[in-house]
């Protein structure tokens, strides 16, 4: 439960960090009301709740889910579900491509649309396990040619 | 009524058809979600116009639905959340070699429950419409409100965390235009901030962004499909007859729970299981392979669908991620869903009604014969799909504002995602607190400004009053419950 504390003093700490900028914007009256009130509303109900879970995060560990409704199968839920071994989970595969993509963003406007993209699907395929050379670098360049004549000649999107 | 046939026409067809087989197609393959995949292709439904963009969505959204089925009784792995409980029977009877029926029967089911759906909704959408003409700033609020405690406390995990995320969600939703005044808030003076967060880049990051990094975290090996021939794919008539009455409990319970705020598709066929549980005739053999398990919450995850396009196309309020994209999609096109859009737009509004109709046909034909090649879908791996879907997550992102801030907002957002799944926080309540947030302050606001200050104004009307307490109700029934437990015990 150590993690859920961290995460609602997190939670805390954003809520602080936004009333704090909320304070830049009048609050006036009730009867007209400025811009700074509904975000100090928001702001104190996040600031509640974070405070509320940092107190109960230690003793929800028999009761694990007050909901009707599992979550989404993903990650832990979806191997469940199918029984099926797989590797542990390693936070260095998405680690490596929170970092691929934020380098994509920042060259994105300055190589362009197909440069970029044909490098990021060529990189994330051979994070992703795909062997060798040609196979990534074919996906790369089938993925980022449709992609350009799909959105940009035929539906006319304009890609940087 | 007479629009309801611009379904037919060829381009509207066509996009039913483009929708619906999207739909099935990420109903199968598990993680993205609907919501997900309409975000990434609103680039391309914008395009489409209004009608046809709308016709092609909603066929996403329902086609998800059908196709989430096929993988859960054939690889026991469920495309989308509204599909898990099908795991259960729908594999069992795979494994004992009545895989063909137990697809077969989900089909039907879906198709009967989506049609019952869709004459429901044509029936009752137009009469909640007119209903809520009535409704001014502060009825809605109450109801949103409501929507958002309601749906914190139906998402799966601490409520207290899906609270904070819709509470989030909406702070989010104040960076940029102040609705009313005008005024520019927490941009921290960043270029393109003013416009505030796009809400596709949020969702395409959340759900796809976000997904591509939990697959590299966990690759999974490839899983082969169980081969269906189409002579299988006829279910006996005992298996009829016994599918029947629980197909029509799912259908009616589906709709039903549609109308709640909250994942509706996913709680009406667990709902629907616990009542064959505790209803059917052969409810000592669900869990072992028992057909009700699979026509009862299968019927009930297709009429849920429907169900929860009222509150969206009558009063433009969307309460699952899914009509959130809808609504997003809607606004892109300059139709305001909500109690006037049959008014101001009835080929829209009676054409996207109508295709419900022709898509469930459409469904039913695909799904009956091309069941073992979406089946195969699944079992394409990860490595050769997730560097496409980044692609389409950065142009959805992109092309929503033509900006590149909206694709750092999707970048991090994908890694906010990531962390959130890591941490048993669920997106779809941050999705809506977006989206709901600034409804929330407009009509707060608004309906502090009539009356002159006044907080009793929030509850002087009766419908608001009654949303309010339940609201409230909601909100602290479960901690009430909790304290009082000790006394009632001793």
């Amino acid at each position: 439960m150590r993690r859920d504390r961290w995460t609602a003093l997190g939670l805390a700490a954003f809520a602080v960090a936004y009333l704090a900028a909320d304070r830049r914007y009048p609050l006036d009256t009730l009867a007209t009301p400025g811009p700074g009130l509904f975000p100090l509303i928001a702001g104190l109900a996040l600031l509640a709740l974070a405070v509320w879970e940092l107190a109960t995060a230690g003793a929800r560990r028999a009761r694990k889910s007050t909901g009707l409704v599992p979550e989404p199968p993903s990650g832990e839920a979806r191997q469940a579900a199918s029984g099926r071994v797989q590797a542990p989970a390693s936070p260095r595969g998405p680690l490596l491509m929170a970092a691929v993509l934020v380098v994509y963003v920042a060259v994105l406007p300055v190589v362009g649309f197909i440069v970029a993209s044909l490098a990021l699907v060529f990189v994330s395929a051979r994070l992703m396990g795909l062997a060798g050379w040609w196979a990534p670098a074919v996906l790369a360049l089938g993925i980022t040619v449709a992609s350009r004549v799909i959105f940009v000649s035929w539906l006319g999107v304009p890609l940087p | 009524m007479s629009d309801l046939f611009v379904a037919l026409s060829g381009p509207n067809l066509f996009a039913c058809f483009l929708g619906t087989v999207l739909g099935t197609i990420v109903g199968v393959l598990p993680g993205l979600g609907p919501a997900g995949a309409m975000a990434l292709v609103l680039p391309l439904t914008i395009k489409l116009g209004p009608t046809a963009g709308l016709i092609m969505l909603a066929g996403i959204y329902y086609g998800a639905m059908y196709g989430g089925s096929t993988t859960s009784i054939l690889v026991n792995v469920p495309g989308e959340a509204a599909s898990v409980v099908t795991t259960i029977d729908g594999y069992r009877m795979a494994r004992r070699g009545r895989a063909g029926a137990a697809l077969a029967i989900a089909a039907i089911a879906s198709f009967v429950a989506g049609t019952f759906s869709v004459v429901a909704l044509q029936l009752s959408a137009p009469l909640v419409a007119r209903a809520a003409l009535a409704f001014g700033p502060a009825e809605y609020f109450a109801f949103a409100l409501l929507g958002v405690v309601v749906l914190a406390n139906l998402t799966g995990g601490s409520r207290a965390k899906s609270l904070a995320m819709v509470v989030l969600g909406v702070m989010l939703s104040t960076v940029g235009m102040d609705p009313l005044g005008g005024t520019v808030r927490f941009t921290l003076d960043v270029g393109g901030a003013e416009a505030g967060f796009s809400f596709i880049a949020v969702t395409a990051g959340l759900f796809g962004v976000a997904e591509v990094l939990t697959t590299m975290a966990s690759p999974e090996s490839v899983v082969a499909a169980a081969r269906v021939k189409f002579r299988e794919l006829y279910p006996s008539r005992t298996e009829l007859r016994r599918a029947l009455p629980a197909m029509l409990r799912g259908t009616v319970l589906g709709f039903v729970v549609g109308l709640v705020p909250g994942p509706a598709a996913t709680l009406a066929s667990f709902v629907s299981y616990g009542v064959e549980r505790k209803v059917s005739r052969y409810r000592h053999e669900l869990g072992t392979g028992a057909i009700e398990g699979v026509a009862g919450p299968e019927a009930a995850n297709n009429a849920a669908a429907g169900g929860g396009m009222i509150p969206l196309l009558s009063l433009g309020l969307p309460f699952t991620p899914s009509t959130a994209v809808l609504l997003s999609g809607m606004l892109l096109m300059s139709v305001t869903p909500g109690p006037f859009l049959l008014r101001d737009h009835p080929q829209v509004f009676w054409g996207v009604i109508g295709s419900f109709y022709v898509g469930n046909v459409m469904l039913l034909l695909l799904n009956l014969p091309l069941v073992g090649v979406f089946a195969r879908v699944a079992t394409i791996p990860p490595r050769y799909l997730m560097p496409g879907v980044l692609v389409l997550c950065v142009v959805a992102a992109y092309s929503d504002n033509n900006n590149v801030f909206d694709v750092w907002v999707l970048v991090a957002a994908g890694i906010v995602g990531y962390f959130m799944r890591a941490l048993d926080y669920s997106p779809a309540p941050l999705v809506l607190g977006l989206v709901l947030g600034p409804l929330l302050e407009r009509s707060l606001l608004q309906a502090l400004t009539i009356g002159r200050g006044n907080v009793r104004e929030l509850w002087a009307s009766a419908p608001a009053a009654v949303m309010l307490a339940a609201a409230v109700l909601v909100l602290f029934f479960p901690v009430v419950r909790r304290a009082v437990r000790p006394f009632r015990a001793a």
